[in-house]
């Protein structure tokens, strides 16, 4: 698992790498927790080097969007693409989720 | 015709044919087929005794071959062989090629042994050959020599040993086209062969051959389109497979996925057909996850080359469970992503096996 977080001004940027499946799920759902749990409000999750998404990622990014509603927080998704676009499509992920086609925008829906 | 009963042959300890029963009928055609090394061209080397079967027999209208007594020269001009690189007699020309049988083994005179050799070469096509020497034509032209050399002898039945394997795919045309006319006009022929159309268009019937054995046998339809047995199946839709067993909820994902990219590496496969068929493997792990403990899946994967189709095979024993239909996960998350990466699922109870068969969509 590779994670790196970065802090804008109204949101976090939390960009992931490589997989995010069965294996790596469990970690991915840890540290977004400590994030939500540090009192963490906006985020945006930077797709751009994500190679790969399974079922059990798709699940970490739910209950992330979860929690965070509970919060009165918001998340974004930015750089959805590809074989990871295709997986947000058949599931439906596609129509639940806020989708934009860079960082930048993300944050500007966020800050809106 | 020709009744082969319980026909084997070795060399030294290496078993090539096992046990072969056959009967070939007078005026049909049949096709060998099935892996290299499996004895094909043992069979139609013993049938004309240049290689001594083990045990068995060979008979020929009711007079068995192998028996010390029988005149082999005589059998070789029934039962007369085409081969896989020609076997032309270099130093003399195409015409001598044709005569020479008939001259010395047939006493014709030379005069109607030349007639009948320029007939038989107007019938392959080569006519305006008859003065050249072998090294003067293409694969192609010394291979249709090498067919009318073998009419030459009249024979009974003609023994093709892989005719077209020595071949540019250019010429391989025009020497089927040669064998083809000889099955309309009625001559008997058992054709070893990996020209898989031809063995279908022009056969009435079908030997696929693997362990040293008849493994299958049938008409062209039957074999080429239902074969019955699982090796014939693998072998008609070239189909390549690999299988994996996993018995624990904590298998290791990654070297099985590396597994599963090593086949996919081997078959070719496109970039997003490794994607989702590593994705699909993943997911239905993940709704066989709950019943590994106590049920051992066993993953066979299997690339048709000729269907240009992937499946997954997966087999369970125990208790009558389809966990596909028993989502035990807090989502249909997974079961969307398989549904809209396959075709078709099936499942089914066999004895006491569980068996889910996942046929994926092309990508």
């Amino acid at each position: 698992m590779d994670m790196q977080t970065r802090k804008e001004t109204n949101a976090t940027v939390v960009t992931i790498n490589g997989r995010l499946d069965a294996v790596t799920a469990p970690e991915y759902e840890k540290k977004l927790n400590e994030l939500i749990a540090g009192a963490e409000a906006g985020f945006v999750v930077d797709f751009d080097q994500l190679d790969y998404i399974s079922s059990a990622g798709l699940r970490v990014l739910l209950a992330t969007a979860k929690k965070l509603k509970g919060k009165g927080g918001q998340i974004r998704f930015a750089n959805v693409k590809g074989p990871v676009k295709e997986v947000f499509d058949i599931s439906g992920f596609g129509s639940i989720f806020q989708m934009e086609d860079s960082v930048e925008a993300a944050l500007a829906k966020i800050s809106a | 015709m020709i009744t082969v009963e319980h026909l084997s042959k070795k060399f030294g300890d290496l078993v090539v044919l096992k046990d072969i029963t056959i009967e070939i009928n007078k005026g049909e055609v049949i096709s060998i087929i099935g892996p290299s090394g499996t004895g094909k061209s043992t069979f139609l080397r013993c049938l004309n005794l240049l290689d001594r079967p083990s045990s068995g027999s060979i008979s020929i209208d009711g007079v068995n071959i192998l028996e010390a007594k029988a005149d082999v020269p005589k059998v070789r001009q029934k039962m007369n062989m085409v081969f896989q690189s020609f076997n032309l007699f270099s130093h003399l020309s195409v015409l001598e090629n044709l005569t020479i049988g008939p001259i010395k083994l047939r006493a014709m005179n030379k005069q109607e042994a030349e007639q009948k050799a320029l007939n038989l070469l107007k019938l392959v096509g080569l006519a305006e050959k008859a003065d050249n020497y072998p090294d003067e034509l293409s694969g192609g032209q010394k291979q249709r020599v090498a067919i009318a050399r073998c009419l030459a002898m009249d024979p009974e039945i003609i023994l093709f040993d892989e005719p077209t394997s020595a071949l540019d795919p250019t010429m391989v045309s025009e020497v089927l086209s040669v064998i083809r006319r000889l099955a309309k006009e009625g001559m008997t022929m058992a054709i070893v062969t990996h020209e898989m159309d031809f063995a279908r268009d022009v056969s009435n019937r079908v030997l696929y051959m693997d362990e040293g054995l008849i493994y299958e046998e049938g008409t062209p339809q039957q074999i080429f389109e239902n074969p019955r047995k699982e090796k014939t199946r693998a072998f008609i839709n070239r189909i390549r497979s690999c299988n994996y067993q996993i018995s624990s909820p904590d298998y290791d994902l990654y070297a099985m996925n590396a597994e599963i990219e090593a086949f996919c590496e081997k078959q070719i496969l496109p970039r997003k057909t490794r994607h989702n068929l590593l994705l699909l493997v993943e997911e239905l792990l993940q709704l066989y996850n709950p019943f590994l403990r106590t049920m051992p899946l066993d993953l066979t994967l299997s690339y048709s080359e000729k269907k240009e189709s992937l499946e997954l095979v997966c087999e369970s024993k125990g208790e009558a469970v389809n966990p596909l239909a028993h989502n035990l996960l807090p989502d249909e998350l997974g079961l969307i992503i398989i549904n809209n990466l396959a075709a078709s699922i099936a499942y089914s109870r066999v004895n006491d096996t569980n068996r889910v068969i996942v046929l994926m969509k092309k990508s």
